[in-house]
C-alpha cells in the first residue's frame, strides 16, 4: 500500500474506514497492511501492543474483500482494525492479563464473545494490548512488559489498567480498542490519553472469556477517537450471552441511530460535593467547559460518594485477593510487588468489612437511582489531574499527599460501584488533555452517548492528534 | 472548585486505625493481623513484603472503618452481585 494511504488512515475514524472499504476506495487488506506498518513504526515508542496477529487479520481482510468483489453487502464495521486488552481471550494466544505468571497458561481455545461480535460486524482483530497486571492498576505501568506510554507525552502515564488500549487509539495505531473497567480502567486511560471511552451498564456487554478481576464490578467496553465509533462498536457488541452469568437478558438497543438527537430535552447537572474536591485546576477547567457548552447550571450531590469509593476499594481488594490467593501462595515472587502487596492485604480483610460494604452498596444504589428522577445525566471529572509522569508515586489532592496508583480513580470508583453507564469524553487542553464523565441511569447508554456526540458537534470535546516521534 | 490547602499532609498515605498506636520496632494490631492471616491462609509472606502488605492493609482498614461507622438496619440487603 502506498505510504500516503497509510498516513491518511492513521487518524481516520472507524466509520470512515468502513465507508472507504464499502465504497471500494480501499481494500480491507490495504487497511490492515497499513495498520501493521504503523504498529511496527510506532509501537516501539508507545509499548501498546503485546502481540500482533497478522496471518489471521489478513485472512479475514481478504475474505471481506472477496465478499465485496461479489457485491455482497458488507457489514457496518467492514475492514475496521481493532485490538484488545490482553485479558480478552484470543484463540491460539495465551491470555496474559498483564501477568508474568500467565505466560505458563495454555493458549485460549476461542475468542471472547465481544471479539466474535465485532468480527461478525466486519471489524478485524489485529492484536493484543498491554495492561496493568491483573487489571489492579490505574497507571498503565507494568513491571513485566514495561509501561505503555502516553502519545501526548511519552514520559507520561497512559493511565490504566487499559493503558495499551488507550495508547493504541490515541497514538493512531488503531481506531478502536477494547478495554475493561472495574473501578475506572477504561475511563482513567481515556482521560489521560485524550480519547473517548464507554463503560456500559454492569451486565450490558458479555465478559465471557475475559480474565476476571472483581466479578461484581467488572465491565468491558470500547475506546475510540469519537462518539460515533464508540456507538457503532457498542451496538455490534450488545446482546445476551448465556456464557456470562451477569449478562442482562435485554434486547439490543442500538444507539448509533440516536446520536443526532443530541442533548435536547435532557436534564443535566454537575456532580457537587465529593466530586468538587481534590481536582487539579485542569480537571475543573475541563468540567466547566463542558458544563458551559451544555448550559448546565444545576448542581446535584451524589450522596455518600466518598463512602461509596471506600466501599468499592474494600470490595475490590477482598475479591481480588480471593481470586489470586492460590497464585499468591505458590507464585508470590512472580507478581509485580506493588500488585502482590495489595492483593495479599485484600485477602486479609476481615469478612465483616466486606459484608458491610456490600450492604452499603445496595443502600447507595437506591439513593443514587432516586436522583435520576430529577436528572437524565450527571457530569463529573474523570480523573483528578492530567497524565502524571511514568514512575510518579504520589500527588497532592486537597493538600494531602496520596498514592497515584490508588487514587487516580477517585471520581470513577463511586460510579462503577453501582454499575452506571458512563461516557468519558476528552477536553483537549494544552499541553495535556483530560476527560469528563457523562453519567447516565442504568441501561441509558444512549443518553450518555447523545450528550458526548452533542459536545463533539459543539467543538468542546475532541481527540487531538498527538505528534508522536517516529511517525505521523 | 479549589484545592483546599497548600499544606501537604500525609494523613491518608500513612493511615492509622483509631486507638492503635504503633511504636517503632513493636508489632501492633496490623502487624499481628498480617502475621496471623498469613498463617491462617497458609500464605507464605517473605519478611521483605511485610511493610508493603502492612501499608495496604492499614489503608484498606481505614477505608473500611468509614463504612463500618455508617448505620444500616439489620434488614439491609447486601449486593454481592449487582444488577442494575
Amino acid at each position: 500500500m502506498p505510504e500516503t494511504a497509510a498516513i491518511d488512515l492513521a487518524w481516520s475514524t472507524a466509520a470512515d474506514v468502513a465507508a472507504t472499504v464499502a465504497a471500494g476506495s480501499s481494500t480491507a487488506e490495504n487497511v490492515v497492511e497499513a495498520t501493521f506498518a504503523r504498529i511496527r513504526r510506532r509501537n516501539p515508542l508507545l509499548n501498546a501492543f503485546t502481540a500482533i496477529i497478522e496471518e489471521r487479520a489478513l485472512a479475514r481482510a481478504r475474505a471481506l474483500d472477496e465478499a465485496g468483489a461479489r457485491h455482497e453487502g458488507l457489514p457496518p464495521l467492514a475492514g475496521v482494525p481493532f485490538a484488545v486488552k490482553n485479558l480478552f481471550d484470543i484463540a491460539g494466544l495465551t491470555t496474559l492479563a498483564g501477568a508474568k505468571i500467565s505466560r505458563d497458561a495454555p493458549p485460549a481455545r476461542g475468542d471472547a464473545t465481544i471479539i466474535r461480535r465485532l468480527e461478525a460486524a466486519g471489524a478485524i482483530l489485529v492484536g493484543a494490548l498491554n495492561m496493568g497486571e491483573y487489571a489492579y492498576d490505574f497507571t498503565g505501568e507494568n513491571v513485566h512488559y514495561g509501561p505503555s506510554h502516553n502519545p501526548h507525552d511519552l514520559e507520561r502515564m497512559t493511565g490504566g489498567s487499559s493503558g495499551g488500549s488507550a495508547a493504541a487509539v490515541a497514538g493512531g495505531l488503531v481506531p478502536l480498542a477494547l478495554g475493561s473497567d472495574t473501578n475506572g480502567s477504561i475511563r482513567v486511560p481515556a482521560s489521560l490519553c485524550g480519547i473517548f471511552g464507554l463503560k456500559p451498564t454492569y451486565g450490558r456487554l458479555s465478559r465471557a472469556r475475559t480474565f476476571p478481576f472483581v466479578a461484581s464490578l467488572d465491565h468491558v467496553g470500547p475506546l475510540a477517537r469519537n462518539t460515533r465509533d464508540l456507538a457503532l462498536a457498542y451496538d455490534a457488541m450488545q446482546g445476551y450471552d448465556a456464557e456470562d452469568p451477569v449478562c442482562g437478558q435485554r434486547p439490543t438497543e442500538p444507539v448509533a441511530p440516536l446520536l443526532d438527537r443530541g442533548s435536547e430535552g435532557l436534564r443535566l447537572a454537575v456532580a457537587g460535593g465529593y466530586f468538587r474536591t481534590g481536582a487539579f485546576p485542569e480537571a475543573q477547567t475541563a468540567l466547566a467547559r463542558v458544563a458551559a457548552a451544555l448550559r448546565v447550571t444545576d448542581e446535584i450531590e451524589i450522596p455518600e460518594a466518598k463512602r461509596a469509593r471506600a466501599a468499592a476499594y474494600v470490595i475490590t481488594a477482598a475479591e481480588g485477593g480471593t481470586l489470586h490467593l492460590g497464585r499468591l501462595r505458590t507464585r508470590g515472587r512472580d507478581f509485580d510487588p506493588a500488585v502482590r502487596d495489595r492483593l495479599i492485604a485484600g485477602a486479609m480483610i476481615p469478612a465483616a468489612h466486606v459484608a458491610k460494604a456490600q450492604k452499603f452498596r445496595r443502600w447507595y444504589r437506591e439513593q443514587v437511582l432516586a436522583l435520576f428522577a430529577k436528572v437524565d445525566a450527571v457530569l463529573a471529572p474523570a480523573t483528578p489531574c492530567p497524565a502524571p509522569l511514568i514512575g510518579q508515586q504520589t500527588f497532592v489532592l486537597d493538600g494531602v499527599e496520596l498514592s497515584v496508583r490508588a487514587n487516580l480513580g477517585i471520581y470513577t470508583q463511586p460510579i462503577s460501584f453501582i454499575g452506571l453507564p458512563v461516557a468519558a469524553v476528552p477536553v483537549p487542553l494544552a499541553p495535556l488533555p483530560i476527560g469528563v464523565q457523562i453519567i447516565a441511569a442504568p441501561w441509558r447508554e444512549d443518553v450518555a452517548l447523545r450528550i458526548a456526540h452533542a459536545l463533539e458537534k459543539l467543538g468542546v470535546v475532541r481527540a487531538n492528534k498527538p505528534s508522536v516521534k517516529g511517525g505521523k | 472548585m479549589k484545592r483546599r490547602s497548600k499544606t501537604r499532609r500525609k494523613a491518608r498515605s500513612q493511615p492509622r486505625p483509631a486507638g492503635r498506636g504503633k511504636s517503632r520496632g513493636k508489632p501492633d494490631a496490623i502487624d499481628a493481623l498480617v502475621m496471623a492471616s498469613a498463617q491462617a491462609l497458609a500464605l507464605p509472606v517473605d519478611p521483605a513484603w511485610h511493610s508493603g502488605i502492612r501499608f495496604n492493609l492499614q489503608l484498606v482498614l481505614t477505608l473500611a472503618a468509614r463504612i463500618d461507622e455508617f448505620a444500616l438496619p439489620d434488614e439491609a440487603e447486601p449486593a454481592p452481585v449487582f444488577h442494575a
